[in-house]
């Protein structure tokens, strides 16, 4: 808290009085979605108000789910593996290039940072010919595809978990960097005379340390992998493979507003996941946004 | 035993054999993320840019042979690449200034002892936790002409309606509403972090000295901002490149809202609606430029302060 | 044999375009079960010396010996020594037992068993053992560094080494430390190298002190040595608390001159300073005998005149005093002249008041005397008769 004193009282009212009209700014449009999608005519109330008492339906979200729920699980299978690869990896890179000290590591570090920024734009057209005609894994793995329960487009999806665990690295490093940074080098040390070897102090001292920025980084790596079209579109593309965005995206692409209800439906359907996490661990989220 | 004279003549291999023990140490724990994180980053970067110089078109065999930037100067001379420009730098700009001014302007109503704060912040973060694909669905049924809020709004005020999304004078500008809508909470929590670290005294000091609540933010608070405004400018202006999620959502196609095209779109519709691969590679490779000149001196200026 | 040895040992820090020297080709020998104590001002080199004798630096030039090995390139794991930081450096998410239990197990081959005994009996020496379940956070200061303590001792080191361990404590906790940290190193007769950069730890705690300034070794000696026998001006004022007086003079005929007073000199400390122009004079407070000059007419003033007319006697005013208690502190000026002050130390029952005059007396047999030039000690203050003859190498 920076400030100690309290405004007077008319201007403190003021201030809640404005607070709470943005938090109808912020949450209007999510608001009005979940109305939306639990009428049976989109068009019968203003589109804040809810339902009418026999306006009322649960038929756009079962509509949207049948439509979208391949989706989710295609979702589910990329983004576990995905977010809990790339804070793994995250978390060594920062420890190599944190805790262990050695010369020459801040060009390395310098690599890794500005990966954080670069367009998707600018490494596209490889990544899909790389995935298409230099790594097809859904043609390269048939034997594993012939498996009970995995399918051939299970080659594309893990062609996207790969891609997103690669693309993910800058940014869960940056995190733990800055988590690592903050570690007392006396205690490193005393580990170091304890006996301990790199290995050791990673698996014994830094990791079990590590739990509440794997955390943090879960979180937000989830929300972003969850949250991603552009990749999925390029790498897997609409069809059986493709996670929830992608169906989501042409979901009554038609602008008609029967087909509103759907959409508004599908769209809390599809970020289920990523709202009850966000409910859950706000907390974690926010720490992850501000680093 | 050796002698005095001895010991110096050890020191070269000493220091060399402990660093390097170190780097070997270290190898195990970032060389493998290094490297597919490398191999999908720089080296499809690199690639990326030798099939700019190409003429493929589209999918199968790349031919290397010949070389040259002729993509880059058709691209100056195609109205659709300028025009995609313009919008993506109005888009960069607007966007990033309005999120921040909004962020600070929260950020200091926020930064008071407040009831309910984290509650307050985390409703206003939450629109960033949701996926481009879904706000877009959001802000087309806002947008809509007949029956969207907005236009509810205005005809109730005694105005015309207007059609937000497929007029492309007004497209840009509802695109930057929405955005703002989505991550304004991000720069309010980067503002708050930075209003938080200022020591209390600091506040104290200023009223001593007689400043009003003005001229303090304006003298004392805003200036130590530059750090929380540099990193937050520079992550929203990424997120702003990053808009085609949201834009290729608005209409379910590569083809975006007309009035709305930026160069991110332009460039995945070349690449795979068209089908001019070697264009589509040139237009990532321009948009990887712009990126650079936004991180390279906020990098430098990171380090500076010591703070990679 | 756990005798310690360093061989002109050099540490340079490459500071991108220079190199930095931090410690400046040390040679000495610490002995098997010694207690040392390296003290100096910060960025003296003393703690790069200690993190050189761990292994957490390197070594630019130079050889440490342990025993008959040479230790430079052995890994710090691999050197048998245990180091207590300042910080503790305690591992947050382990109990105290873990904390202890860590180093046995990861630098031998002991069996969980083997090692439970020994971490517990360990813990009971220190009287930790009701703690052993705690995590760190649940500790005070005082019990946290008990630990870091408890965490050295159970390896069962060759050499301790030390790094302000007791800084982080409050005044009283502190001094009980040093008593306790003192027999706990005698009854388990482990060398040690202890870094402070207080100067009553290194007086109370050390066997041997050594003494460095801007990485170059000043002195090593037994404490008193180094109090009453500096080897030159930088340890004359950096041990003892408040610090010696020093005045630079001219030798003039048999006399020392300053502006402000001169002191004559002796047949004999005349000789000491044949080879020299300029001295550092230098006198501590507690050897300045300070006698009341009041001007009224009772048995002191007669004392008075008697003080003056001796020649080390000089009129000066008291400028502040500062009562300790045990002892006042008294900052004085010469008459006439501000701007060189010294201070003396009387029986804190005296009572002097600022602007008062007194005589200041300065006994020859207690003055220090300091080549001007090098800084090296020409003479220094006769404890008894049979050091006169060495005290002035």
């Amino acid at each position: 808290m920076s400030i100690h004193e309290r405004a007077s009282d008319g201007r403190q009212l003021l201030l809640y009085g404005v607070l709470v009209a943005l938090i109808g700014f912020y949450l209007l449009p999510i608001e009005i979605g979940l109305m939306t999608s639990l009428k049976m005519n989109p068009l019968s109330t203003a589109p804040f108000l809810p339902p009418g008492l026999d306006g009322f339906t649960l038929e756009k979200w079962r509509q949207a789910f049948s439509q979208l729920a391949n989706g989710l699980f295609n979702s589910l299978v990329l983004a576990i593996p995905a977010t809990i690869l790339s804070a793994l990896l995250g978390s060594t890179a920062a420890y190599g290039l944190t805790t262990l000290n050695w010369r020459g590591q801040m060009p390395i570090l310098v690599l890794f940072i500005a990966g954080i920024f670069i367009p998707y734009q600018a490494v596209l057209i490889p990544l899909s010919k790389f995935w298409a005609v230099y790594l097809p894994l859904d043609e390269l793995l048939q034997t594993v595809w012939g498996l009970p329960m995995l399918e051939p487009y299970h080659g594309d999806l893990l062609a996207l978990i790969i891609s997103h665990v690669a693309y993910g690295i800058p940014i869960t490093t940056l995190l733990f960097r800055t988590y690592y940074r903050n570690f007392s080098v006396e205690m490193i040390e005393a580990a170091r005379l304890d006996g301990a070897t790199p290995i050791r102090i990673y698996w014994r001292i830094i990791l079990p340390l590590s739990v509440p920025m794997f955390a943090v980084t879960l979180i937000y790596q989830f929300t972003q992998v969850w949250n991603d079209l552009l990749f999925a579109l390029v790498v897997v593309g609409p069809g059986e493979g493709a996670p929830v965005t992608v169906p989501l995206s042409q979901l009554g692409a038609s602008l008609s507003e029967i087909g509103f209800g759907v959409r508004m439906a599908g769209a809390f359907i599809a970020a289920l996941p990523t709202i009850v996490v966000y409910i859950m661990f706000g907390e974690q989220f926010a720490k992850g946004v501000a680093t | 035993m050796t002698d005095g004279g001895s010991a110096v003549s050890t020191d070269e291999p000493t220091l060399l054999s402990n660093v390097s023990d170190e780097f070997l140490g270290s190898l195990l724990f970032w060389l493998p993320p290094f490297l597919l994180m490398g191999f999908f980053v720089y080296g499809a970067i690199g690639w990326n840019f030798v099939i700019s110089l190409t003429e493929t078109s589209g999918f199968g065999g790349v031919d290397y042979s010949q070389l040259d930037i002729e993509q880059y100067t058709r691209a100056f001379g195609d109205p659709t690449f300028i025009n995609a420009t313009t919008n993506t730098f109005v888009l960069l700009i607007t966007f990033t200034a309005v999120c921040l001014a909004i962020g600070l302007l929260l950020a200091i109503m926020m930064d008071r002892k407040l009831r309910f704060d984290n509650g307050f912040r985390t409703i206003y973060l939450l629109p960033m936790s949701l996926s481009f694909v879904v706000t877009a669905q959001f802000w087309l049924w806002m947008y809509n002409y007949d029956n969207g809020l907005i236009n509810i709004i205005i005809s109730s005020l005694g105005f015309s309606k207007y059609q937000w999304i497929s007029n492309p004078d007004l497209v840009l500008s509802a695109v930057i509403f929405a955005l703002v809508w989505q991550f304004s909470g991000y720069a309010m929590v980067v503002y708050l972090a930075g209003l938080r670290a200022i020591p209390q005294e600091q506040y104290e000091a200023a009223r001593t000295d007689g400043a009003n609540t003005l001229r303090l933010y304006q003298r004392v608070i805003i200036p130590q901002l530059k750090g929380a405004t540099i990193s937050a400018s520079v992550v929203l202006m990424v997120f702003a490149l990053k808009a085609f999620d949201f834009l290729y959502s608005l209409t379910g196609s590569y083809i975006p809202p007309k009035g709305s095209d930026i160069l991110a779109t332009m460039m995945v519709r070349q690449a795979f609606r068209i089908n001019n691969q070697a264009y589509a590679a040139a237009i990532g490779i321009m948009l990887f430029a712009l990126a650079l000149a936004i991180i390279t001196p906020y990098l430098t200026y990171q380090h500076r302060r010591g703070e990679l | 044999m756990s005798t310690l040895k360093l061989d002109h040992v050099t540490k340079a820090f490459d500071d991108g375009s220079e190199d930095i020297i931090a410690v400046d080709d040390l040679s000495m020998t610490i002995d098997d079960g010694e207690f040392l104590v390296l003290v100096g001002p910060s960025g003296c080199g003393k703690s790069t010396t200690l993190r050189m004798l761990a292994g957490l630096e390197t070594i630019t030039a130079g050889e440490i010996h342990l025993g008959d090995r040479v230790i430079n390139d052995v890994k710090p794991k691999d050197r048998d020594v245990a180091m207590v930081f300042q910080s503790y450096a305690l591992y947050p998410h382990m109990t105290v037992r873990e904390n202890m239990n860590f180093g046995l197990e990861e630098s031998t081959t002991l069996s969980d068993e083997e090692i439970r005994p020994l971490v517990t009996e360990t813990a009971e020496m220190l009287g930790i053992d009701e703690l052993l379940d705690r995590t760190p956070d649940e500790l005070s200061g005082g019990q946290q560094q008990r630990v870091a303590l408890g965490r050295a001792i159970v390896r069962d080191p060759e050499v301790f080494l030390m790094d302000e361990p007791l800084s982080n404590l409050d005044a009283k906790l502190r001094s009980d430390m040093r008593t306790e940290l003192q027999q706990l190193q005698g009854e388990l007769g482990t060398t040690t190298v202890y870094v402070t950069h207080d100067q009553t730890e290194a007086m109370t705690m050390g066997d041997r002190i050594a003494i460095l300034n801007d990485g170059v070794l000043q002195q090593v000696a037994t404490p008193l040595e180094a109090y009453h026998r500096p080897a030159n001006r930088f340890v004359a004022g950096f041990i003892g608390d408040p610090s010696m007086n020093f005045f630079e003079m001219t030798v003039q005929d048999d006399r020392l001159v300053t502006e402000q007073f001169t002191y004559p000199l002796t047949r004999k400390l005349r000789d000491a300073v044949d080879d020299v122009s300029q001295v550092t004079f230098g006198v501590r407070p507690e050897s300045i005998e300070l006698t009341q000059a009041t001007a009224a007419i009772d048995h002191e003033s007669v004392e008075f005149i008697a003080e003056v007319s001796d020649e080390h006697s000089f009129e000066t005013i008291v400028d502040v005093v500062e009562p300790m208690g045990n002892e006042n502190t008294i900052h004085l000026s010469f008459s006439g002249a501000d701007d060189a002050t010294f201070v003396a130390t009387i029986d804190g029952e005296r009572e002097l008041t600022p602007g008062q005059t007194v005589v200041a007396h300065i006994p020859e047999s207690e003055i220090h005397l300091f080549d001007g030039e090098t800084g090296l000690a020409v003479h220094n203050r006769l404890r008894d008769e049979s050091e006169a003859t060495e005290s002035t190498m």
